[in-house]
């Protein structure tokens, strides 16, 4: 049987990969694909509907980026803007799929723009 | 019409004032003197024609007051007539309102296919052509890059993408002709397991630091790689890696983070000394066809990144992130030697028209002919754009400056410094002129100061 003997760079490394993935694993029991807050309304997220009331009124006094307002901040951080006009709805759709991932845009916001750009996309 | 009529009734009373006076004469006459025959005859034949004019006249005011009728009910229906054609007049308006408001109205969008909600498939990328001018040298056109990118989305989570780079170079020295190659830039399927796991797999591009995740020719500013992270870190990774972005508040802040374990880096001849280390080709495929990894353990790493807007195009985002493991190829532990890596990154944007961006690179590796070896670089740059300067000319708007100062120690040759100055003209949102020239600073004879120009494009 080989002998697994570890170095003083894996120690450290490892801590933090265990505790990274005991920390995305709870993640991971938060409700998949949680709806995009809606301006003036409480999020539908099971967290915030457990959240007590004076939270839930701050929130929704609080102001909600639009997808125009994401696609502002996000979409010409690496290279200028694409006109939504540029795409139909379904390639927007593949697009921010790849710069969800690519540009680490959360998913919340990542669809809060593909609204905003397939409700102004080419067809 | 009424004075027609008028005129007729005053005729008829004319004609019995005038029978009236001419019986009161004849009973005046009568009374002062005997009538004879031929007088009563005459008067007598005068009175029946003046009652046969009466009742002539009295037909004639019939007829006519008939025709007065007749007029009246005619004149009666064409009032009636044209109060329904003034109603159809004003239903046609409004149907004809009601069509221009409809037809102002963008038409409705008709439903995507479901076709192409469940999957679609694209090709992203850019493409590149350069001229380069170095000092002491024939100017000469130079690089044909063509780096698609396919993609390849399955359902809501699921996506696959593949980038590719295509080169032309000459054949080898004292040979005809020119050869192209074409090269597998990376490789991965991307799961979005929720809203704050995304499950990567395959060749991936490694989250040390941002540029190498965010460098296509068209992204970049400039129309060559940063030295240090051409020289001291690896692009890609061959392994698994888990990512997301966790929203803070509603702002729009959030923080980023990635963790992955890759075959990592390796040595390009088997041995541990230090000008063997190779970053990028560990990718499990042995030459000879075997399968195996080259080195006794897999490399782990991972970012965190902070992402924070002020406004649109007001923005910070910062990282740190590194990676360690062995890079030599022997399978003892005890007597491998480890590579690690650690880069902090910034980018900031000040309005449309500014940004700034950079990355320090710290890399250490144990070898056995060189002991500790210590590496290290940065990059610092920056663009602005003319337009910020409301000049209200559209050539100069359409003209950003860029400036670069990049630096590369790798621990076994003296220090290397650039400095570069250019210019992108925008000719469209995506298709980029771009020119620049570097000042190097290096011991090497090979790399002299150069001008470049460089056309490119994203699609």
């Amino acid at each position: 049987m080989k002998q697994i003997k570890f170095n003083r760079f894996s120690v450290p490394a490892g801590l933090a990969g265990v505790i990274s993935a005991a920390w995305i694993t709870s993640l991971a029991w938060l409700p998949a694909h949680a709806d995009p807050p809606i301006a003036g309304t409480a999020s539908t997220n099971s967290v915030a509907a457990a959240a007590p009331a004076a939270t839930a009124v701050a929130a929704s006094e609080s102001h909600h980026l639009t997808g125009a307002e994401l696609y502002s901040i996000h979409c010409n951080r690496c290279h200028p803007e694409r006109y939504p006009t540029e795409r139909t709805g379904a390639q927007w759709k593949t697009i921010m799929l790849h710069m969800q991932v690519r540009a680490n845009i959360p998913v919340q916001q990542s669809k809060l723009i593909l609204k905003y750009l397939q409700d102004n996309s080419g067809r | 019409m009424a004075t027609k009529m008028q005129m007729k009734t005053n005729v008829i009373r004319y004609g019995v004032a005038a029978t009236t006076g001419l019986f009161c004469l004849a009973q005046a006459g009568n009374a002062s003197a005997e009538v004879s025959d031929a007088d009563f005859n005459a008067l007598k034949s005068a009175v029946q024609q003046l009652g046969e004019e009466v009742q002539s006249l009295r037909q004639t005011n019939q007829i006519e007051t008939q025709t007065h009728q007749a007029d009246l009910q005619q004149i009666q229906e064409l009032r009636s007539k044209l109060a329904e054609t003034q109603q159809t007049a004003v239903e046609a308006k409004q149907k004809s309102d009601a069509v221009a408001e409809v037809q102002s109205q963008p038409p409705e969008r008709a439903p995507i296919d479901e076709a192409t909600v469940n999957h679609n498939f694209m090709m992203l990328g850019d493409a590149e052509f350069q001229y380069d001018k170095s000092s002491g040298q024939n100017g000469t056109f130079l690089l044909a890059d063509f780096a698609p990118i396919f993609v390849y989305r399955g359902g809501d989570n699921i996506l696959y993408e593949a980038g590719f780079d295509t080169f032309l170079g000459n054949n080898a020295p004292s040979s005809a002709g020119a050869s192209t190659s074409f090269q597998l830039s990376f490789a991965q399927l991307d799961y979005v397991v929720n809203d704050y796991v995304t499950f990567v797999a395959g060749d991936m591009l490694l989250p040390l630091g941002t540029y190498s995740e965010r460098s296509a020719g068209w992204l970049n500013k400039f129309p060559d790689n940063p030295l240090a992270v051409d020289a001291l870190i690896p692009g890609t990774g061959v392994g698994t890696q888990l990512r997301g972005a966790i929203p803070l508040g509603q702002s729009g802040q959030f923080i980023n983070y990635s963790v992955y374990g890759v075959n990592g880096e390796s040595s390009a001849d088997g041995t541990g000394n230090a000008r063997a280390l190779d970053l990028g080709g560990n990718v499990g495929q042995l030459s000879n066809g075997g399968i195996a990894s080259l080195n006794g353990s897999p490399s782990g790493g991972g970012r965190l990144g902070y992402f924070v807007p002020f406004k649109p195009h007001y923005d910070l985002e910062v990282g740190v992130s590194g990676m360690a493991g062995q890079w030599d190829n022997t399978l003892d532990m005890v007597q491998s030697h480890v590579w690690s890596a650690g880069v902090l990154d910034a980018a900031l944007h000040l309005g449309p028209n500014f940004e700034a961006n950079g990355e320090y690179i710290l890399t250490r590796y144990g070898s056995g002919d060189q002991g500790e070896v210590t590496q290290q670089g940065l990059f610092v740059q920056a663009g602005y754009r003319l337009a910020g300067l409301n000049l209200e000319l559209p050539a100069i708007n359409n003209i950003e400056l860029v400036a670069r100062y990049d630096a590369v120690h790798d621990g076994l040759n003296p220090r290397v410094e650039r400095y570069t100055a250019g210019f992108i003209y925008y000719i469209t949102n995506t298709l980029l002129f771009e020119g620049d020239y570097e000042f190097l600073h290096s011991p090497d004879p090979t790399q002299v100061d150069h001008m470049v120009l460089q056309l490119s494009y994203g699609f």
